[in-house]
């Protein structure tokens, strides 16, 4: 493997590295620029990284460089990261104090970054340093945002009791290698967790401990229940741009990841990890929902909502791969389509917050927005798409997502094992979306119907502005024209399950494996892919 | 049809649907801040697109000499519903929608025009102009899916969208409670029928598992379900019946025709565009295109002709009475509908289209030009108020007049040789309905009549402090097209210039209505009398309702008074609209509004009192929680052990 070679495959990570460093350099001089060169470095790098992206495109089949797999689950997150990204640029654009601009920003693009290289990891410890790279800066992000002391600690909860999440998974990771004897996910795709859990061996108890502290740890990201809990004061405490950041980068990481272990175990869940995370899924959404309709600050009211969406996707990615034509009868590219169009309507509802002001402060409680649509009737109708697409109303991209998700558990096939168990889930989602109806209206009914002369003021500059449009724009026109990212979606769950990789696998009866036992296959990529 | 033409009507149709709503999204995106007075530009650009694009659909289709006139275009594939099925954007295209666009369109374009004018100047210092003209654009958008659709799904879209366009439009003058009122009513109304249409498309889907038109329409023309099982003509009935109650409620017709007269509330153009000539015939339209499930259950056939004979009658009766100029048109306009029901009910399709499309001219250019009137007097429409506007008001006059000529039925107007023509069909079906289109045909003459010599003939009367004034080009010139339609556009369907019209929409019928009728296709049968005798007999009457009226309100002005003394029951029964409000306020408005009341109070008190109890126990475990939720770190941290701890011993140990 050349260097080249390796600049080739990684050239869009590159240019958000790269550039994230610039970032982090021009913010010294931004003082006396205008415009401000940090944010304009940073929207550029990444609408470049998305070009080049773009131009590099798919591998006809998923390929191996040592350490990272490239597939079309690469290609994926790097469009709709790249892409989400250069909105909460723009979102984020006047968020930092000027002269914390650049190293605002840049942790914006690192964050960004560990996201697509999550995508890419084929090693344990790959994911690992990827999915710190994901949330180390946002607990500099949460600092920064705004001079508030609630931002502050925000971010210092959010920091300790990450590192707990990521001791979790590291311990989990650790007992998958003592089990595996390797690091290269593949090769426990291969081989490693398939024959152990099925096998019945000594192993499986430490396996099924690696799987689930592994999970742990991910769930931390999504928050997902019992590891929610922080939520609701971070999303809080932090600037809303911020946590409409928070909303996208951890979870979209965590369900990757998830998507590339789950494939480790060929979709073959143990019956008791599988049951645990149907309730985990199921608590998940009624937590969130529930405990959300309970709110008056749309803040947390929107960081339970979060939560509760961690557990539609948990749905379709129990479903798993697919068992049947098109995008509704896929989990995996149900939970590939929900990414996307959660992050922009989630960052769109709170950079709608972020876009005004009371007394120097955002407007946080439905007193406040109350009443705005006559003060600013163009953003009050963006907020109305991103509501009625977190409730999964037409005509908004927030309904498909919804769909497929449920239409992937209903339709499940009897091909699969927990036919039964995954439409009762889908029902109590369902039930969970007409239950969330009731407090996504309650935004809209006070924007709408509220009379009282609304104190919120304009914050400052047009990009939040142009980044509403952002965010509401593809909305509506991916739910009129779904095609091109039930396309990619599907490719990348494609990929992500390709049965050309396994079937290439020897047989290997005997557990346990070492290192020299997998030797068959790929040479070359092995022998260079150990770290 | 070769791919270059195939190119031609999918550019088309991308063109006749994305103009008029480009011009609607950036007239409400700028109209406000950047285009105020000058956005009605945007939008007649947007429609005069659609236009152009319509006609080229028409010419195109009308200059393939060989071979099927019909395509149906796939734009894109929407979702996939599993198993490889999607649902597509797709359009279909054939005659009927060609003209059917060529009217929707060509009407659209002269009412934004005309619009110009009449929301600048009319009596409404509120704002509104820019979206006054966004919703336009968004009505033609809807009203061309609508028509185009190639599937079930999209004309249940369409059909929706316009029925929003039409609920906004209606309240356009929100402020009026009787507006806004109106608003409600016509979208409650058409609720009622949207439900059962809803239902017809759902059980089509169950039946065929597929919307797509053409699938749909050979599956039931072969006789077979989407399992290939053999298709029950009950089931057809039932679909029929369904798909009719959605006609019934956009179409205004009995007994879903209250909405119709009051949403003359909204602005006259409004009520020329929506209510008169285009989105009221959506029902006739998606029953002439339906025509393989409604030949297939002469049951439906049987109840769209009686209904439509009825309401025609019914609706012609109510006009005799009422005061307001555009509620008699309203009217008028549901009894003219009724023709077009009564036309497709007796296998006549291409006359009810026909019927339709000369409707669209003369009842718009009557409702323009009553807006003219509303324009002059400063927003007084009651015709007990002002007359002798003739020398006032000349234009107008000569324009109203042309109008109502057409209605009336005189002979050689459009609106004559297609009421003719219906009747003729039904006569041919059953002697009773023929009948009952003759006796409305008089009763259409005599109104007509009456309004133009209540309104425009007798001494010059206006209200106290009006001073009349004849509208400007803006307004006069789109009615002036709209009255050489009225008196012309009938000619390309008459018997001596060998039925162009028709010829040119038998192939969409050919294997529907023409297949099932009695009579031989198009074309009058039997000898001279039986082709002209009807013709003469149905124009004689028509002049005799019109003698009639004049005699009546202008030779001998104190009949009318009399006759309402001596016949005061039948009188008061026909100005309270045979008190069919009333009875729906009493049969269903207050019963519901007290079930709605009781379930409120159910709701505040029993419910709330469960749901409070229910929910006590999470806000029990809530307090309980608190100390974990109340943002101390490390009690966050104990709760996520604590919940990896149980997941742990809950794998492990069961």
């Amino acid at each position: 493997m050349s260097l080249k070679a390796y600049i080739l495959a990684l050239a869009p990570e590159l240019i958000v590295l790269f550039g994230a460093c610039l970032v982090l350099l021009l913010g010294r001089r931004d003082l006396r620029r205008q415009p401000p060169a940090a944010p304009l470095a940073a929207f550029v790098t990444l609408s470049v990284a998305l070009g080049v992206a773009f131009l590099t495109g798919v591998p006809e089949e998923p390929r191996l460089v040592p350490g990272l797999w490239l597939g079309g689950l690469t290609f994926y997150i790097r469009l709709i990261g790249l892409a989400v990204g250069a909105v909460l640029v723009l979102v984020n654009w006047h968020q930092a104090v000027e002269d914390e601009r650049g190293e605002y920003l840049s942790m914006i693009l690192f964050s960004l970054l560990g996201v697509l290289l999550t995508a890419s990891a084929d090693d344990l410890l790959v994911l690992l340093f990827a999915l710190e790279l994901v949330s180390v800066p946002t607990y500099v992000l949460i600092a920064l945002s705004r001079s508030s002391h609630r931002a502050g600690e925000a971010a210092v909860k959010y920091f300790f009791l990450g590192a707990l999440a990521t001791a979790l998974l590291a311990y989990g990771l650790s007992f998958l290698y003592g089990v595996m004897g390797t690091t290269a996910l593949h090769r426990v795709t291969d081989a490693g967790v398939v024959s152990t859990l099925g096998g019945g061996s000594a192993l499986e108890t430490y396996a099924l401990i690696g799987l689930l502290l592994v999970f742990a740890g991910v769930a931390f990201k999504m928050a997902a229940v019992p590891f929610h809990v922080y939520a609701p004061d971070v999303y809080e405490g932090a600037a809303a741009p911020v946590t409409g950041l928070l909303g996208f980068a951890p979870k979209a990481a965590g369900f990757v990841a998830l998507l590339r272990l789950f494939d480790a175990c060929a979709w073959d869940l143990p019956q008791h990890l599988f049951w645990l995370l149907w309730i985990v899924a199921a608590a998940t959404m009624t937590v969130g929902n529930v405990v959300a309709l309970l709110q008056t600050n749309v803040k947390r009211m929107l960081a339970y909502s979060s939560i509760a969406h961690t557990g539609y996707i948990l749905i379709a990615l129990l479903v798993g791969p697919a068992t049947g034509e098109g995008p509704l009868r896929d989990g995996v590219a149900a939970v590939l389509f929900y990414l996307p169009v959660y992050g922009l309507m989630n960052l769109g509802a709170f950079a709608l917050i972020g876009a005004f002001r009371i007394d120097e402060r955002e407007p946080e409680t439905l007193d406040e927005l109350a009443g705005l649509a006559r003060r600013a009737p163009a953003e009050s109708l963006t907020l109305g798409v991103f509501v009625f697409s977190l409730m999964g109303f037409p005509p908004t991209a927030g309904m498909l997502a919804k769909v497929f998700v449920f239409g992937s558990a209903f339709s499940a096939g009897s091909a699969h094992p927990h036919r039964l168990a995954l439409i009762v889930l889908a029902v109590i989602g369902v039930a969970n979306a007409a239950i969330a109806a009731a407090y996504y209206l309650r935004i809209v009914t006070a924007v709408y119907m509220k009379n009282e002369g609304c104190r919120c003021l304009p914050a400052q500059g047009g990009p939040i502005r142009l980044g509403l449009l952002a965010c509401a724009l593809p909305l509506l026109l991916v739910f009129v024209w779904p095609g091109a990212l039930t396309h990619e979606a599907r490719r990348a769950s494609a990929h992500v399950h390709p049965p050309t990789l396994r079937l290439a696998a020897p047989a290997l009866t005997d557990p346990p494996p070492t290192p020299v036992a997998i030797t068959a296959r790929t040479v070359a990529t092995s022998t260079a892919g150990q770290p | 049809m070769n791919e270059h033409t195939l190119d031609i009507l999918r550019t088309c149709s991308l063109v006749i649907l994305l103009a008029p709503l480009a011009g609607a999204v950036l007239a409400g995106a700028l109209g406000r801040p950047l285009l105020r007075g000058a956005t009605h530009w945007i939008v007649i650009l947007g429609v005069a697109g659609a236009v152009a694009g319509a006609f080229v659909v028409l010419f195109t289709l009308h200059g393939t000499e060989t071979g099927p006139t019909t395509a149906a275009l796939a734009l894109y594939q929407w979702i996939a519903t599993g198993a490889g099925t999607w649902f597509a954007v797709e359009v279909l295209i054939d005659p009927l929608t060609a003209i059917m666009l060529v009217t929707v369109t060509g009407i659209s374009l002269l009412v934004v025009i005309y619009s110009r004018d009449y929301m600048r100047e009319h009596h409404h210092p509120q704002r509104g102009y820019e979206r006054f003209f966004a919703f336009l654009g968004l009505f033609v958008f809807s009203m061309c899916a609508l028509v185009l659709s190639g599937n079930f799904l999209l004309l249940y879209l369409g059909w929706e969208a316009v029925g929003l366009c039409s609920y906004l439009l209606i309240g356009f003058y929100y402020q009026r409670p009787a507006a806004a009122a109106a608003a409600k009513k016509a979208f409650l109304v058409n609720r009622v029928g949207d439900f059962g249409f809803g239902l017809g498309v759902l059980l089509i889907y169950l039946t065929f598992g597929t919307l797509q038109y053409g699938s749909v329409f050979d599956m039931v023309a072969a006789g077979v379900t989407g399992a290939g099982d053999p298709l029950p003509t009950a089931r057809v009935t039932a679909i029929a019946l369904l798909l009719l109650c959605g006609a019934c409620g956009k179409s205004a017709q009995l007994p879903l025709h209250v909405w119709l007269p009051d949403a003359m509330e909204g602005p006259s153009p409004v009520s020329a565009l929506i209510h008169a000539a285009t989105m009221v015939t959506a029902g006739v339209y998606m029953v002439a295109r339906c025509g393989a499930i409604f030949t297939a259950s002469p049951l439906a056939m049987t109840i769209v002709a009686v209904l439509g004979a009825a309401t025609a009658l019914f609706a012609a009766t109510i006009a005799l009475t009422q005061t307001d100029l555009k509620r008699i048109l309203a009217y008028s306009t549901i009894s003219q509908l009724g023709y077009m029901f009564l036309g497709l009910g007796v296998f006549a399709a291409d006359t009810a289209i026909f019927h339709l499309y000369t409707h669209a001219f003369f009842k718009a250019l009557l409702f323009l030009a009553a807006g003219s009137v509303m324009h002059a007097l400063g927003g007084i429409i009651d015709v007990r108020q002002f007359g002798g506007l003739r020398r006032l008001l000349p234009w107008t006059f000569i324009l109203f007049v042309v109008g109502a000529a057409a209605l009336a039925g005189v002979p050689l107007l459009s609106g004559f040789f297609s009421k003719d023509e219906i009747i003729h069909h039904a006569f041919e079906q059953h002697w009773l309905l023929g009948l009952l289109g003759l006796v409305t045909a008089v009763l259409t003459a005599f109104y007509s009549g009456r309004m133009v010599f209540l309104a425009f003939f007798g001494p010059p009367r206006v209200p106290e402090g009006v001073h009349p004034h004849e509208s400007g080009h803006w307004m006069l010139l789109p009615m002036g097209v709209l009255a050489a339609g009225a008196v012309a556009a009938g000619y390309v369907g008459v018997h001596a210039f060998d039925q162009p019209f028709h010829r040119f929409l038998h192939p969409v019928f050919a294997s529907t209505f023409a297949a099932h009728a009695h009579g031989q296709f198009a074309v009058a049968h039997g000898g001279l009398w039986a082709q002209y005798g009807l013709l003469i007999v149905s124009g004689a009457l028509a002049l005799l309702g019109i003698a009639a009226a004049w005699f009546a309100y202008v030779a001998q002005p104190w009949l009318p008074a009399t006759l309402k003394a001596v016949f005061v029951g039948a009188h008061q029964t026909l100005w309270h609209k045979y008190y069919v409000d009333e009875l729906y306020g009493a049969v269903i408005v207050r019963p519901l509004r007290r079930i709605g009341r009781f379930c409120v109070d159910t709701d505040d008190s029993v419910v709330d009192g469960l749901l409070w109890l229910i929910t006590a126990v999470p806000r029990g475990l809530a307090f309980t929680f608190r100390a974990l939720h109340g943002g101390v770190l490390q009690s966050y941290a104990v709760t996520m052990v604590v919940g990896l701890t149980i997941m742990v011993l809950l794998v492990l140990a069961l």
